[in-house]
Order: C-alpha cells, then structure tokens, then sequence
C-alpha cells in the first residue's frame, strides 16, 4: 500500500476533525477522496502530507511513517488554497522549488511542466500577474516537478474553466498510466468519476464508504417506466423477477437492472402483460447521486433517477 | 547656539574647544542612536510576519510539503532576515562613519580598527538579538499584533535603561535592580549602550545630556556575564521558535 492508515484522528478541543480514518490505497491508481465542505477531507490530506500533526492513529506513507521527510522526496501536493510567491516568476517559482526538491536536471523538469500544464512561453510572467487559472497550473507544474510517485491534488480544479479541467483530467489520466497514484480531492463529482478507480466518502470526520468506481457505478442500472394499466397479475410476475419494481410518486415505475440486455425482455413482458407503454428510460447511476445518497440530505436520495415527465395521462 | 542644547546648563563655561568636541560627541552619539532605532524598527517590520503571514496566506503549504524540516524552515527564514537586516546596519554604520570622517568630527577620525570592528559587530547583533525575538513572536502570533509587542518590548528597554540610572542617581537599589529586571527582558539597550561606550567613548557629558533628553539610560557598563545572558536570551527564543514551530499545525 503507497498510503495506509490506522484509526488516523484529529481533534482541535473538542472538535473532531478526523474520526478515526482508514485507509488502504494501492499504488498506481487514482484514489477519489470525497465529501461535503468541512467534512474533514482537506484536515486529512494535511495530515497525509505531514502539515498536521494526528491526535491519535498512525500511518505510513511511500513505506515511511507520516511526517517522515524523505517520503516527501517521492510526493507533490497541490493545496486547496494555493498561494505562491507572487513577486517570483513562474520560472522563479519552479526553480525556488526545484532547490527545495534538490532536483538534479532541474532545466528538463522544469520544460517538461511548463507544457504539461499549458504554460510554456508565460513563465517568464509574475505570478502575482497570472490569472487564478494559470495560478492553479504553476501550483500544479509545482507539484509534478519531483516526478511524483505519490501526488495529492486538493481540489485541483477548482479555478479552471472547461478546458483547464479537461486538461487536468487528461495529465491524471497519463500520470496513472505512467504508475503515479493520485491522491485526488474534488468536488467536481464528474470529475471524480471520470478518472478514480477508487473513492472513500467522508462524513463528519468519519469514513462512511469505501468501493471501487465500478462497484459504485456500473453495477446498477435504474430503469424509469412510464406505463398504464399495469395488472395486478403484470405488477406480481415483473416484481417476481426484479423485487426493486414498485411505482413511484409521480405515477411512474421504477425497477434496477444489471444489464441493459435485459431491457428488451421487460418491455416484451410490459406489452405482453397488456400495458400501455409510453417510455422506458435507463439511468446509470451517477457518482453524483451515490453522494448525495451517502452524504447527502434523505430527501435526496432519489435524485438522479425521478424525472417528471410532461404529457403523461395521469 | 548653546541654546540649542537640551541642557545648556552643562555647556556653560566651555571653552570654544570644549564645546566644539562636546558637540561633536552629540551629532556622533545622535547619529548611531536614531540609526539604531530605525535598525530596530526596521528588523521588527521585516521579522513580525516572516512565519505567521506565510501562514496565513498558506504561502507555506506549498513549502512544506517539500522534503525539508521545520527547522530548516523556521532557521532558514531567520538567517535571511539577518542577512538582510545585517546588510542595511552595515550600510547605515558605514554611512555614519563616512559622513563624520568627511567632516572631520574627531569621534571618528580618531578610530582605530579595534574600535570599528568591535562597534560594527555590536551593532549588527543588536537586529540579531531582536530577530531571535520576532521570530518567535511570528511563530506564536499573527504579524501586528507581534510587530506592536516587539516595539514595545523595544521601548521598554530602553525605559530600562533610564530607571536603572535614576536608582544609581538616587542610590535606589530597589529602582536599580527594576532597571536590571527591565534589560533582563529587553536587553536590546544594553547592547546599543555597550556599542556606543565602544564607538564613542570619552563621551560622558554628552551621554548624560542624551540621558536627560530621555534617548537613553547610560548606567553602568553591561558586564560580560549580560553579554552571556544576551547569548542564552537569543538562542533561547530561537530554539522556542523551532520547537513550538515544530508542533504546529498548518492548517
């Protein structure tokens, strides 16, 4: 494991921060770390890169204990809150941390950065010049300067505009094909779910789930039906073979699937049956409603999955 | 002219001569006094935010993340300050002596190397010394209200220094020894008083005018066990720095 930790615990008084964290993340992959604004994401990561000190737990990071400094050799981190030397150029600021690295061939890091966040020909500007974009790009090149086995982005994206995320989303991409594991703190859920193989959801100081993307996601199809004259005989025989079929609110029906082959059959039962079919819609389940499912308000719950739909006899 | 004088009673009988060097020991005294003052005010706007704005900002998330120790952080950060603060002393020293050497003032064409070395190095230790404060002051608090704490820790010295010599002149233990207690917490006016004894010396007429224009206390001359307690006080406050700087959070 590239990072592991034990019941990892953060009080400030007597408010608690972290909650006994656990932590498993395998090298090479893209770890999703998600959960609401001041449920303890970033107090964690700090923790992680050795900026907090833990209450209680421990755990290991590149094989070494937290807040071991040669762990730091192999590992970037670009914070939430990124600020750098604003009076310092964006070659300045590579260099300044190329020396903080002890980086060897520092003049080849500091190209290969420059293009792979988009800023080739602007590092000659201050950075107090730049806009809060371009900002996010330095801080990011800071990060991937010691060519990273082991990179935190907080929120990494949070400044960019479309392109600038698409971007981002594309270097995490190569930097897991490369071997890097990406430590990954976003509240772009689509984000989130383009690129981790991983996610942890953390509530309250508390991790409150754990699972791969694809036990998350792509093993639950919901289907939304919009049908009339359902019999009673129809409604026992489909709620004998899918017991998650039952009507929903607004008068349609709704039933989870695994597969989308299976919907050819149901809609052969459906008609079969003497139903009047007017729209059978398949909704893979989103990460966005996976969180708000596990984090999110139970009024929630159902978001994602129940469309009113205009023009349906009631 | 005598009139100008804060105290013309003491220049009262001089003799042309006499006036002349007792003038010459004011503007020399005057010279490195306000400098020092403006040394001392300039170090603590330079050192009150060097941590605490940093971290405030989190400017210095970025830098510790980096494979490098707080110590390495905390005394990276003082021994740029003391270069810095070094150099614009060095400069003003330099200044000082230029101008009373182009002017002929006999305080300083009368120098030997020994004199000006050993001032020179008085002189720069009296920012040191404040920056060993400062920097713990910027570990432990956000930047104005340490820069408030540190002139004002400043200015006490130097009320040290003038109730230390209120109680030799009223032969007051008691008000020397709160004149000692003083220095002992701002010992920045013993060295400022220690350097002048070096630079200027002879200077006792003029010391005492100073003295009665409130610029500073001129009691006895520090002995070297204050110069140990200095040493102890600046690399006390610097291992206090490292340390509480050491177990902090950067949140």
């Amino acid at each position: 494991m590239i990072i592991e930790t034990v019941d990892l615990t953060k009080k400030y008084g007597n408010k608690i921060a972290c909650d006994r964290i656990n932590l498993d993340v395998e090298e090479g992959q893209v770890y999703g770390f998600l959960g609401r604004n001041g449920a303890g994401k970033s107090t964690c990561i700090k923790m992680l890169t050795g900026l907090v000190f833990p209450t209680s737990g421990s755990g290991t990071i590149l094989g070494k204990p937290l807040g071991d400094v040669s762990a730091r050799e192999r590992m970037g981190y670009l914070p939430e809150l990124f600020r750098y030397q604003e009076w310092m150029t964006g070659l300045d600021l590579l260099n300044f941390h190329a020396q903080l690295i002890k980086l060897k061939n520092k003049n080849d890091q500091i190209k290969r950065v420059l293009k792979l966040v988009g800023l080739e020909g602007q590092e000659k500007f201050k950075v107090g010049s730049y806009s809060k974009g371009m900002q996010q790009r330095i801080g990011l090149a800071c990060s991937l300067l010691p060519n990273p086995q082991l990179l935190f982005l907080d929120e990494p994206t949070s400044a960019l505009d479309p392109i600038g995320r698409k971007d981002v989303r594309d270097i995490i991409v190569a930097l897991r094909n490369e071997g890097t594991t990406v430590f990954l703190n976003s509240h772009l859920l689509s984000e989130v779910e383009a690129v981790c193989d991983n996610v942890t959801f953390i509530h309250k100081g508390k991790v409150v789930k754990s699972a791969p993307m694809k036990d998350l996601l792509m093993d639950k199809i919901t289907l939304t039906i919009f049908a009339k004259e359902i019999s009673n005989e129809l409604f026992a025989k489909l709620k004998n073979q899918y017991p998650s079929f039952q009507e929903l609110s607004d008068g349609s029906w709704s039933l989870t699937i695994k597969s989308y082959d299976e919907i050819p059959m149901i809609s052969q039962n459906l008609i079969s049956g003497g139903a009047a079919l007017y729209e059978l819609t398949p909704h893979r389940e989103t990460l966005e409603s996976v969180f708000l499912n596990i984090v999110g308000d139970s009024k929630n719950e159902e978001s994602g999955f129940v469309h009113q739909r205009e023009g349906f006899p009631s | 002219m005598v009139n100008y004088f804060p105290n013309s009673s003491i220049t009262h009988g001089m003799t042309e001569d006499q006036f002349r060097l007792f003038a010459i020991q004011m503007v020399s005294k005057m010279g490195f006094q306000f400098s020092a003052m403006l040394i001392a005010l300039l170090t603590i706007m330079l050192g009150s935010g060097t941590i605490s704005t940093e971290m405030e900002t989190g400017l210095i998330q970025g830098v510790l993340s980096r494979p490098i120790r707080r110590y390495e952080y905390v005394l990276g950060k003082f021994f740029g300050l003391v270069l810095i603060a070094c150099a614009y002393a060095t400069i003003l020293f330099v200044l000082i002596l230029v101008i009373g050497a182009v002017f002929g003032l006999s305080t300083f064409t009368s120098l030997n190397f020994s004199q000006i070395f050993m001032g020179w190095i008085l002189y720069l230790l009296l920012p040191i010394a404040i920056l060993c404060l400062t920097v713990f002051g910027s570990v432990s608090m956000k930047a104005v209200p340490n820069g408030i704490l540190m002139i004002f820790i400043y200015i006490l010295g130097n009320v040290g220094g003038m109730v230390e010599m209120i109680g030799q002149f009223l032969n007051r233990n008691s008000i020397i020894g709160t004149g000692i207690f003083i220095s002992l917490i701002s010992p920045f006016q013993t060295i400022y008083n220690t350097m002048e004894r070096v630079i200027v010396p002879n200077s006792q007429i003029a010391g005492n005018v100073m003295s009665g224009a409130s610029m500073s206390g001129s009691g006895e001359p520090a002995s070297v066990w204050m110069f140990v307690y200095i040493g102890l006080y600046m690399v006390g406050f610097l291992f206090l720095a490292i340390h509480r700087f050491s177990k902090k959070d950067i949140s």
